[in-house]
């Protein structure tokens, strides 16, 4: 039987090693994107916003007038 | 600012035409089945937990039929629980979010559905499998080859669907929830595949190695981020409340990134790897406190003032006594990781405690909370009981407090015992016998929680439409 302990280490290493470039590189844009900046708490204002909601709350306020 | 002003004056957001029209954008087809689906399983595997933890106090339970046999019993509740309850619900709710939060319909609900059968399929073919002693052999990766490799089909078109969505977005910036969403996806893909094949041409001390890292990263890089997306996301929206801060979490984000995947080895301390890789695995896990704290920190920090709403706030409930379990799950892993606390608790009662806290306590915590809550939104009911999900909540929290307690306890004697060579083994296995009495009515108190939230949730599916003003 042949040992294949080494090839599937280093292809564990190697995924490892992919996942380690692509996390370099999407956190290396997150600064060009503005997520450090004074932008960055941007996103947790518009995530409390829910259009379905809104239009809920809209639909009462027209049947109230 | 502009967007903070405008949670205040609704009305001001640009509304798509199908919501102007009272209708939602989002079909949501693929959560429901999705939610639908895990709830049963939790209920399932719930009684397959409970027999198991039965067969500890009375082991001549279901005699010596095969199929009901601990050996089989055991793989079904842990691949049952992880795959076919909290992955599954979770997966439900990513689809209920991610959309949402991208300001965009689903990618496909198509393959949305596709997705929710084939995940019921091997869900099923898990059952049956387990249950014919069909195993690896290899923890949390008990499933045969072919179940692997659907769960990997299963999983790629979960990632189109959520990949596509988010390609799709209205905003340039996405919110945290998002970035671990994406990064559950392709974490997963990284550490599903090593557990599930490359560990299978591994062989000795190397493929304890890959399996532990895999265990460990299950929860690390699987249930841990997508558990704190749905967090991230259902906090602030169950208590109305902004995110204390964004920056500190794409911190938390981050540092959990770089960190986790080293830390599987601790599994292994005093065991024949390396001294080196026990080292590394050792400072990683202590170093896992860094993004613990960040995510601990940034959860009470927005909670600030809001206390009160915990007072009548089910899903809040849950939320935040998922936040506690976590610091203290992500305190204990750094703590006992440690050689000298490793050297008592490593392989005893303590470590099914601390895994129990961190998956029922902490990700199941969140899930339950974001089936409370988006559940009656999507079908457009009104939630079945506030009482029953009141008494859902302290059946968990009471059922599940004592069942970690107790395995930590006995876990720690257990240990002091291990290391003591003049009791026989025997002898420590009889003193744990009122531990695992109370570990069983534990998870009998457990158990009456999933009805009560189970039966709760299908109520409300089919229960009455809700008024236009609720």
């Amino acid at each position: 039987m042949r040992d294949y302990v080494y090839p599937s280490v280093f292809f564990a290493y190697f995924y490892f090693f992919l996942l380690m470039v692509g996390a370099l590189f999407f956190f290396v844009r997150t600064c060009r994107d503005g997520y450090w900046g004074s932008r960055s708490e941007e996103a947790k204002y518009r995530m409390l916003v829910d259009e379905e909601e809104i239009n809920l709350h809209r639909g009462d306020q027209d049947e109230q007038k | 600012m502009q967007l903070e002003a405008s949670i205040n004056r609704p009305g001001e957001i640009p509304v798509s035409p199908a919501i102007r029209a009272n209708e939602s954008l989002h079909e949501d087809l693929t959560a429901k089945w999705f939610l639908i689906s895990s709830i049963s399983y939790f209920f399932i595997v719930g009684i397959v937990a409970l027999a198991i933890a039965a067969k500890f106090v009375w082991p001549q339970l279901l005699g010596t039929i095969p199929y009901l046999s601990y050996g089989r019993l055991r793989p079904l509740h842990v691949n049952g629980m992880l795959f076919g309850w909290l992955l599954a619900a979770d997966m439900g709710l990513s689809f209920y979010l991610v959309p949402r939060l991208c300001g965009v319909k689903l990618w496909s609900e198509r393959l949305g559905l596709a997705t929710v059968g084939l995940w019921n399929a091997i869900i099923l073919s898990a059952v049956v499998s387990t249950l014919m002693g069909w195993n690896q052999g290899l923890e949390y990766a008990e499933l045969p080859l072919p179940l692997d490799i659907a769960v990997v089909v299963a999983w790629v078109m979960f990632g189109i669907n959520i990949f596509g969505t988010v390609a799709t977005r209205k905003y340039t910036q996405m919110y945290v929830s998002i970035w671990y969403t994406l990064g559950t996806i392709l974490w997963t893909a990284f550490v599903y595949l090593t557990g599930n094949f490359a560990v299978l041409f591994a062989t000795g001390v190397n493929q304890a190695n890959l399996n532990w890292m895999y265990v460990h990263n299950a929860v690390g890089l699987i249930f841990t981020p997508v558990g704190l997306a749905l967090a991230y996301y259902f906090i602030p929206k169950s208590s109305n409340s902004p995110l204390h801060s964004h920056k500190l979490s794409m911190i938390g984000f981050w540092s959990l990134a770089f960190v986790y995947v080293w830390t599987g080895a601790h599994h292994m301390i005093h065991g024949p790897i390396s001294q080196w890789l026990q080292t590394i695995s050792i400072v990683f896990s202590v170093m896992l406190l860094i993004p613990v704290w960040a995510v601990v920190y940034n959860f009470f920090a927005t909670m600030r003032g809001q206390w009160d709403q915990m007072r009548n706030n089910v899903p809040l409930k849950f939320l935040m006594t998922g936040v506690v379990f976590y610091l203290l799950t992500c305190f204990q892993g750094p703590m006992h990781s440690l050689r000298s606390v490793n050297a008592i608790v490593s392989k005893t009662d303590w470590i099914p405690g601390h895994a129990h806290m961190a998956v029922l306590g902490a990700f199941s915590f969140f899930a339950i909370a974001g089936c409370y809550y988006t559940v009656p939104r999507i079908f457009r009911k009104t939630l079945h009981s506030e009482a029953l999900a009141n008494w859902s909540y302290w059946l968990f929290l009471i059922g599940g407090v004592g069942f970690f307690v107790t395995l930590w306890l006995g876990g720690f004697w257990q240990g002091w015992q291990w290391n003591n060579p003049a009791i026989p083994f025997i002898d420590t296995v009889i003193a744990l016998q009122p531990v695992w009495l109370v570990r069983f009515f534990s998870g009998v108190l457990m158990f009456g929680g999933i009805v009560a939230f189970a039966y709760n949730i299908l109520a409300t599916m089919i229960g009455t439409e809700r008024q236009p003003s609720q």
